[in-house]
């Protein structure tokens, strides 16, 4: 197969064991200081945390190693890209040294280093002894899981012990309903606990900050306790063949948790591929859920595109309304009491992408509760 | 009785909280201030979602304006003044619904202002919360104080605030004077005195370097300190602020605020909590200890200088009696130096130098903690030629950041050391915009938060330190100095730290 060929003008030299490679580091590092020398600059080695890759195709390899590239001034790390590639056999590692330089007067250019680890076979049981030795000690360690995480696996078992936090996109996830759930027990593979980061949750923050703005209003506070209808949609491709409703999955399973709603049914699929579920407030009044898929130019495929929370105070209603502008930077969010409008404004909602989410959460160590607590009500409803 | 329910959906969220829904009142509303840091500043707190959902701005002053005329001047103002640009013209078209703007020439208008801002309340819901910001020259504070009292614009229900701009007051009398008026209308816990230094990111951290770690504390003491300098220079001259500068000067200007605040900060013990009470108690307590200049003292222990003509970045710029509307025989300070002792257990005779002063050769602000030499030396004089104490600095600005400096062996055969500098970057760290300190500032006034406000009894201490050193001046016991501007000010203020066997740093 041509991809076992490494390619060296992007994953830098190749070294063949644990010991080559760190001489070859410490060589990279004094090339780097000298050239920083000749432009009259000095050179800090930065590292805050460590940050493990793990990936089972090339170009995510590749994805992710750029993404940490682009996060070194933030975030300078040690970035180990761990490859599987089942097909062939034997451990490889390659070491790539990256030297930042920042332009502009004064700047402090920051060297850091990023290591590709090739596993190959049968790796399941090695995975780890690849990546200890590796590690900078006395760092945090976090775990950047691409793709679905598999269930029962030794490997991810063992990187996840390592880890201090695991961090995956479930918009990557084949089949939500189920892998969700199981992101849970992950936490619980190591005594102290491992906090976890799902990218597609920390894309909702923003909307979640928006609805929740909505009930600071003390006016409006009272209809937060009876809501009796949620419609979110969600993007799809053209041909609406795919469907990722994890981003809206983790919406309804934020409002259940924190509003303590029970699930009563989930509903046959909807029309066109979307969720229908009932459910009941904790007064034991219906909820009725309804989770929509739509062609939406400019979303990638999953994305949250708008919600309308339906409610009754008394013998007020209310509608809360976050839709996304057609220009794809900005949202309205309307109120409507009782037929009219009384507020309309139109707020930042930019797209964020991998780079600055990634960015986000490794500035967090801690547990995401809120999180859980929402991963913990959507087992309950699938 | 009103029930607040709290919002469930708050609890995790990461963005800060946003504060409570509120109209802010804006006095000065036509001013300078209005248009380069607050409005820029609520532009951005709006695009960061800081904002509560229920949200007005009631602009005020003099002039005679509508409300369309003063959307659209705040409109140029942010876009040109905005840290983030270009500006969003949706998020500003949202925001600018919410402003208004009622003039308030005489004493009836205020009965306008009254009824605006009630209907406008009402109209967003906003419960009577109200901020009332007097950004307006000094000597309009007491009777727009005053008309708020007489006019009831407090609302009803909810809370009413005031934030004060500086200065406060020109000397302890006149400070004392402003706080009962204050009081006739406003708790002193209603009240939020700006020092927009403590706005800056890198004055809080220096709160999280102190008490959120282990190692800095223990050597925090007369024991290990040799003594400590803060510095404050700036490169400009007074600009377009003759007028009033030329009342004020350095002293006033700068080190009775923004100096005395991180020199409390650097010397306070810790508080027992982060919040506006524990901070504030500990502030007074060092301003308190912080050993009087009595003015016979001043030719010892001060130095007042004015730069004459000189070089900025080798431009050829006029002295300060040459600059506009400055008077050719003024007496004004445009640099101060100052050698204090805080007397308390801690900092018993370590030294603490401060200076400040305009047209010096470049800017910048920073503390520099000096720490005692090694007690015994081991090392040859040739091996530790290069060797200086370890120093500690936190710079201000620009560039926000940490150095700490330490002895190494230079790496060749044979033993040499050489001091080498340790050094943490706030912006490359975190390689995040800092946000402006106006908008921390008006996002806690919002919240209730007064840690980074001043208390009352800190303005008094701190003008009480202060009073005399001016009567000493005054008294001519110590003269006037000159020096070159883009010079690090007069050799008076070199001489009063070298007699100590000290040096200035050069920042």
């Amino acid at each position: 197969m041509a991809a076992a060929v490494i390619d060296e003008g992007f994953w830098g030299a190749e070294a063949t064991g644990i010991a080559a490679l760190e001489h070859e580091l410490a060589r990279l590092r004094r090339a780097a200081v000298a050239q920083a020398k000749e432009r009259g600059l000095t050179l800090a080695r930065a590292s805050v945390l460590n940050l493990v890759v793990y990936a089972e195709r090339e170009v995510h390899a590749r994805r992710a190693a750029r993404t940490i590239s682009a996060l070194a001034l933030r975030h300078p790390s040690r970035g180990i890209v761990v490859l599987g590639d089942r097909d062939r056999e034997g451990v490889l590692a390659s070491v790539r040294l990256h030297c930042h330089v920042p332009q502009g007067d004064g700047a402090q250019p920051v060297l850091y280093e990023q290591i590709l680890a090739r596993v190959r076979g049968d790796f399941d049981e090695r995975v780890a002894s690849v990546v200890i030795p590796l590690l900078v000690p006395d760092l945090p360690v976090f775990l950047w899981w691409t793709g679905t995480p598999p269930s029962d696996a030794r490997h991810l078992d063992d990187l996840v012990k390592l880890a201090d936090r695991f961090i995956v996109d479930s918009a990557d996830f084949a089949r939500p309903d189920r892998t969700l759930p199981r992101i849970a027990d992950v936490a619980r593979l190591r005594p102290s606990g491992v906090g976890i980061t799902d990218l597609n949750w920390a894309r909702l923050t923003h909307w979640r900050e928006l609805i929740a703005q909505f009930f600071d209003v003390p006016a409006w506070r009272p209809f937060l306790d009876g809501i009796t209808g949620i419609r979110a949609g969600f993007a799809v491709d053209m041909d609406g063949r795919d469907i990722h409703p994890s981003q809206a999955l983790l919406l309804l399973g934020w409002l259940a948790s924190r509003l303590g709603w029970q699930p009563v049914e989930a509903l046959a699929p909807s029309e066109a591929g979307g969720l229908l579920f009932r459910m009941r407030r904790a007064d034991r009044a219906p909820v009725m859920v309804r989770l929509r898929p739509r062609f939406e130019r400019g979303l990638d495929a999953g994305d949250v595109s708008g919600v309308r929370i339906q409610s009754t105070a008394g013998r007020r209603t209310a509608e809360f309304v976050i839709k996304r502008a057609p220009d794809d930077r900005h949202a309205t969010a309307t109120v409507i009491v009782d037929g009219a409008v009384r507020s309309e404004r139109v707020v930042p909602l930019p797209p964020v992408g991998i780079r600055e989410l990634l960015g986000e959460e490794l500035a967090i160590v801690g547990n995401d509760n809120v999180y859980e607590d929402a991963l913990s009500a959507l087992m309950a409803l699938v | 009785m009103t029930v607040t329910l709290t919002n469930p959906l708050r609890e995790g969220l990461r963005l800060a909280r946003t504060p409570e829904p509120a109209c802010l009142v804006i006095f000065g509303a036509s001013g300078d201030l209005t248009a380069r840091k607050l409005m820029p500043a609520l532009y951005n707190l709006a695009l960061q979602h800081l904002l509560p959902a229920s949200f007005a701005v009631i602009g005020s002053a003099r002039r005679r304006m509508t409300t369309d005329a003063f959307r659209d001047e705040l409109h140029d103002a942010v876009a040109e003044f905005s840290r983030t640009r270009p500006i969003s013209e949706e998020v500003w078209g949202t925001f600018a619904r919410s402003i208004h703007y009622v003039p308030t020439p005489d004493d009836r208008s205020y009965d306008d202002l009254r009824d605006v801002l009630a209907r406008v309340d009402a109209q967003i819901g906003a419960n009577g919360n109200r901020l009332f910001y007097l950004a307006t020259p000094p000597a309009a504070y007491e009777p727009i104080i005053r008309a708020i009292g007489a006019h009831g614009l407090r609302g009803e229900r909810g809370s009413s605030r005031v934030v004060v701009e500086k200065p406060y007051g020109h000397d302890l009398p006149s400070a004392m004077q402003l706080t009962s008026v204050v009081q006739e209308v406003f708790r002193e816990d209603e009240v939020f005195r700006i020092d927009h230094y403590l706005g800056k990111e890198t004055v809080q951290n220096l709160l999280v370097l102190r008490f959120a770690n282990s190692i800095f504390e223990p050597i925090w003491t007369r024991q290990y300190v040799d003594h400590v300098q803060i510095t404050a220079a700036e490169s400009i001259g007074i600009e377009e602020r003759a007028g009033y500068y030329d009342s004020v000067g350095a002293t006033r200007d700068i080190v009775q605020n923004h100096l005395l605040q991180l020199l409390a900060l650097v010397g306070m013990e810790p508080p027992a909590a982060f919040d506006d009470r524990s901070v504030r108690d500990e502030k007074v307590k060092v301003l308190r200890a912080l050993r009087r200049i009595p003015s016979d003292k001043t030719g010892e222990l001060t130095v007042r200088g004015q730069y004459g003509p000189g070089f900025i970045g080798g431009e050829r710029v006029p002295g300060y009696r040459d600059e506009h509307d400055v008077a050719p025989d003024s007496q004004t300070e445009t640099f101060v130096a100052l050698k204090c002792f805080i007397d308390n257990w801690r900092w018993e005779g370590t030294p603490f130098y401060i200076r400040a002063g305009k047209r010096l050769p470049k800017r910048s602000t920073e503390i520099a903690i000096r720490f005692r030499v090694a007690p015994h030396r081991i090392f040859t004089r040739e091996a530790s030629d290069g060797l200086e104490a370890n120093e500690l600095v936190i710079r201000i600005q620009p560039d926000e950041g940490i150095s700490l400096t330490f002895g190494a062996k230079v790496p060749v055969q044979g033993l040499r050391i050489r001091s080498v500098n340790m050094d943490f970057g706030y912006g490359e760290s975190f390689m995040v915009d800092a946000p402006d300190s106006y908008e921390t500032l008006i996002l806690d006034a919002l919240r209730g938060d007064a840690t980074l406000f001043t208390r009352r009894d800190e303005v008094e201490q701190q003008w009480a330190f202060v009073d005399p050193i001016l009567a000493g001046w005054h008294e001519g016991r110590q003269g006037l100095a000159t020096y070159a501007a883009g010079s690090w000010g007069p050799e008076q203020a070199d001489a009063l730290i070298e007699r100590d066997g000290r040096a200035w740093r050069r920042p």
